[in-house]
């Protein structure tokens, strides 16, 4: 059990690389959807304003970074994300925006997360579990246009696809950058293909761009395969 | 015998919404949309509240989205807190937030990044 809740992390694309020592099980996980954990910012609902723009959906702004110095296999992937905030409209939206560092100046291991609110960014998140995503590996110098575009036509509702989207990932790696976006069901071909060429449309990417698809259930078990040497607590 | 099968029900007009537009630039750009977020009643998933790119970007500059958000984190080096004066035109919206004094733990974690690329 604790395997399953420890795998927050995941390599490559954009979530994670840290955590195995989380003691989670699934009952705690569900409880924080209502508690919210300690390094969430509010909890009060947030509405449009007067005059401004309403969303489909109300999002949160998370952020994430390995701390350095400390090997990633003793950190907490819930540890180290941090909610920024949520907003309910265009323009709460571009207050949030114009108040936090564009992503190709962020520094060291860190991500952006924007999630529609009520949806960690954890794979384990009931809208995450049966999900997966599409992955976009960007050379440096592009990330910060490129993640501009894909939330905005998240926000936007560009995507077509009714409730499927869950939220959107940037990752700030040391040669390349990483964006995804994250939707509910991995085995519905044809929303995960909708998806993509909306990718394609709205990022506006060379035809010759790799999209790969990974299931989160994929990315868990990755993570597990690979940290189960030192876990002490990996009896799979 | 047929009439009855072709019969349909009555339904209810959606919901109005109105919206008042403050400033040119949230009028729509082409006949296919409206003011304040198109809605389709056709998509996936029912009516859906639609904005183009342009739109969102030009509701950038509207007074309402110039404020500070409340309660806005104050991260080093990743959001600026709420005291700081922000221009925030399109240029170089965030000029203000890029906090140079983490840079030495940049070029540490750097490292410990090449190597964990390596690890996977």
């Amino acid at each position: 059990m604790n395997n399953k809740f420890d795998a927050l992390k995941d390599d490559d694309s954009g979530d994670h690389d840290q955590d195995n020592c989380s003691p989670k099980d699934g009952e705690k996980e569900k409880n924080d959807e209502e508690e919210k954990d300690s390094n969430t910012t509010k909890t009060k609902v947030v509405v449009p304003g007067a005059g401004e723009h309403p969303l489909q959906y109300n999002y949160s702004f998370w952020y994430s970074r390995r701390t350095p110095g400390r090997p990633a296999s003793t950190q907490s992937y819930e540890q180290n994300i941090k909610q920024i905030g949520s907003f309910a409209s265009v323009e709460q939206f571009w207050r949030f925006y114009s108040h936090m560092i564009r992503p190709s100046d962020m520094t060291g291991h860190s991500d952006f997360h924007l999630f529609k609110e009520g949806i960690k960014p954890m794979w384990e998140d009931d809208a995450n579990k049966s999900g997966g995503k599409w992955i976009i590996r960007l050379r440096k110098g592009l990330a910060s246009r490129c993640w501009e575009n894909l939330i905005l036509a998240m926000l936007g509702e560009q995507f077509m696809v009714g409730e499927e989207i869950c939220g959107a990932v940037v990752s700030v790696r040391f040669q390349e950058d990483i964006i995804s976006i994250w939707n509910k069901t991995a085995s519905d071909q044809a929303t995960t293909a909708r998806i993509r060429d909306t990718l394609r449309r709205v990022l506006n990417l060379p035809p010759n761009t790799i999209m790969e698809y990974k299931m989160h259930t994929d990315s868990i078990k990755a993570w597990e395969d690979f940290h189960g040497l030192v876990n002490a607590s990996g009896g799979r | 015998m047929s009439m009855s099968s072709q019969k349909t029900t009555s339904q209810a007009i959606p919901t109005t919404r109105r919206v008042i537009i403050n400033d040119a630039a949230h009028m729509p750009h082409d006949y296919s949309t409206t003011p304040g977020g198109t809605l389709f009643s056709t998509t996936p998933g029912g009516t859906r509240i639609i904005y183009d790119r342009k739109f969102l970007l030009d509701c950038r500059s509207s007074p309402l989205a110039r404020t500070p958000p409340c309660c806005l984190p104050d991260i080093p080096g990743v959001t600026s807190p709420p005291s700081v004066t922000i221009k925030n035109d399109k240029a170089h919206p965030k000029k203000t937030v890029n906090n140079n004094s983490i840079s030495p733990l940049a070029d540490k974690s750097a490292g410990e990044d090449a190597q964990f690329e390596m690890d996977i």
